[in-house]
């Protein structure tokens, strides 16, 4: 699971609602592998993401070199740009939990993969 | 038959030529994907290589186009109209000079070919195929001077004549179509899934889901095609989720798509967070139609923004079950020809499709707007555009949504 995932994520866990961003995260095992690196796409991707809950995840994950905020005319900024796509792209948690910030519902992450199943009772009407 | 066939040379011969050109770049591809297992889809020239199906004015006349065109294409996807995407890596140049000498152009006076006739219709009873197959067989032979061989021809050309066309094909590929080199186990039809993937309007940046993606065909086609773009796919199934991950990994998409085990009644998503949703919403009979169904789609509605559009493939069923009376007051042609659905919001079309001239669609609209009002599941869902599509031994049906504005307001 990417941080540009989980930046998406939100639990939805019965009476939660928006308080269920972000998720917490936590990782046991983290790979970080090459992605290529494709500007335009980042750029595109910025305006979209929570800023404060990429930051949230990327200190869990002990991140190093994480842009605060998106810099004036970041579209043509290489190096932001660059270190944006790491964080958002290159990181990926294989296993870990993620936590809904309301109810302390866990959802395991294994093989990459968020399990965010809910049971019948769990789910909101 | 014969005049049609002799008058008009020049044509055969471009068809002919289009052809080689063709199979050369499919000869480049077999080698280059020995070599990088890396797979093309063609694009061929707007005009000439289109599968058009004309309908005649009179019967007697029989128009033929001389077109390039896949055999199974006629049967099956006449949705993509003949589109297919060439893609090359630049990489690949250096080796097609190699596979230019190897290809070996044939003489065009050497080409050996066989002719396949299929008739149907009232047209079958005036001739037998074979009758057909033999004076086009002759005709180009006493033409252009080219040996049949109904073993192991260069060329085949296929011929099938109905009662409202006539369609003379040369196949360019000898496997289906949908057969993908980068897909390692297919679930949906590739060439269902790119065409849904192509009429959902994606656009680089955009973020695209598909909450039921099973094996992620959608997913991979739509990836392979757009790929400035965030792709997330969630199904609840562990073994399909693997299937995905492993057709992921095959294609070397791991990167673009991004896999989740959720469940698309409740989409772990905040409020109008994706741009497009492309789903086969499954047709088995584990699933339960009717309410679920209105479910799914309000859930989806749910976190689509506002002018994002869905694309869903529905089951005949689900397509009775969501449409209710209204299916049996639009008429719909079995090969896949546009629907002009009365009435809907042909402003909202950005490709501008065929319209229907406002004054015209008055009425209907008052009737179509009826029908909407009875669909209340899709609340601010505006439908755009519908296709019937065979997948082999059944029909489905493509829908397109978009989404106007939030509901409620």
């Amino acid at each position: 699971m990417k941080l540009l995932t989980h930046n998406l994520l939100s639990s939805h866990v019965r009476g939660v609602g928006p308080r269920g961003f972000p998720l917490r995260l936590q990782a046991t095992e983290v790979r970080i592998s090459p992605v290529e690196f494709n500007p335009d796409f980042v750029a595109r991707m910025i305006p979209k993401v929570e800023w404060a809950a990429l930051l949230e995840a990327a200190d869990t994950l002990h991140l190093v070199e994480v842009p605060k905020e998106p810099i004036q005319g970041y579209e043509h900024d290489e190096s932001f740009l660059r270190q944006m796509h790491h964080v958002l792209l290159e990181v990926d948690v294989l296993e870990g939990t993620l936590q809904c910030p309301e109810s302390g519902r866990l959802f395991p992450i294994s093989r990459g993969i968020p399990n965010m199943l809910l049971s019948d009772e769990e789910t909101e009407t | 038959m014969q005049r049609l066939t002799n008058d008009d040379p020049e044509s055969w011969l471009n068809a002919i030529s289009i052809w080689k050109n063709l199979l050369e770049l499919d000869a480049k591809k077999v080698k280059l994907s020995q070599k990088n297992a890396n797979p093309l889809k063609r694009k061929v020239g707007e005009n000439d290589i289109i599968a058009k199906k004309l309908k005649t004015e009179q019967m007697q006349e029989i128009q033929e186009n001389k077109e390039c065109q896949l055999e199974k294409q006629i049967e099956e996807e006449t949705l993509e109209q003949g589109n297919f995407t060439t893609k090359r890596d630049k990489s690949q140049e250096e080796l097609q000079n190699d596979v230019v000498e190897a290809v070996g152009t044939h003489n065009q006076n050497d080409l050996t070919f066989r002719v396949s006739c299929r008739c149907s219709g009232a047209i079958a009873r005036t001739f037998t195929a074979q009758e057909v197959g033999r004076v086009i067989g002759i005709a180009l032979t006493k033409q252009f001077g080219w040996k049949a061989d109904l073993r192991n021809p260069n060329l085949e050309i296929f011929i099938h004549l109905s009662d409202i066309y006539s369609v003379v094909g040369i196949p360019v590929f000898r496997v289906p179509l949908a057969s993908r080199a980068y897909i390692k186990t297919a679930g949906l039809r590739s060439t269902i899934a790119w065409a849904m993937a192509s009429l959902a309007e994606i656009k680089a940046g955009a973020v695209v889901l598909d909450p039921m993606c099973g094996l992620g065909t959608i997913l991979l086609e739509a990836a392979k095609e757009w790929p400035d773009v965030y792709y997330v796919g969630a199904d609840v199934s562990d073994s399909q989720l693997l299937g995905a991950c492993d057709n992921l990994k095959a294609a070397g998409l791991k990167d673009k798509i991004e896999l989740l085990k959720v469940s698309v009644i409740e989409l772990p998503l905040p409020s109008e967070s994706v741009d497009i949703i492309i789903s086969d919403i499954p047709f088995g009979k584990k699933f339960k139609l009717g309410k679920d169904i209105k479910h799914i789609i309000q859930e989806m509605e749910r976190v689509l923004r506002v002018g994002g559009t869905i694309v869903l493939l529905l089951s005949e069923d689900h397509h009775r079950r969501l449409k209710g009376c209204e299916e049996s007051s639009v008429p719909l042609n079995s090969k896949g020809s546009r629907t002009d659905k009365p009435g809907s919001t042909e402003c909202l079309n950005p490709e501008g499709k065929a319209a229907i001239s406002e004054p015209a669609s008055s009425s209907l609209a008052a009737s179509n707007q009826e029908r909407l009002d009875r669909m209340p599941p899709f609340g601010s869902l505006v439908p755009v555009e519908r296709y019937r599509v065979s997948l082999g031994k059944t029909d489905a049906l493509i829908y397109k949504y978009r989404k106007l504005h939030s509901p409620g307001q």
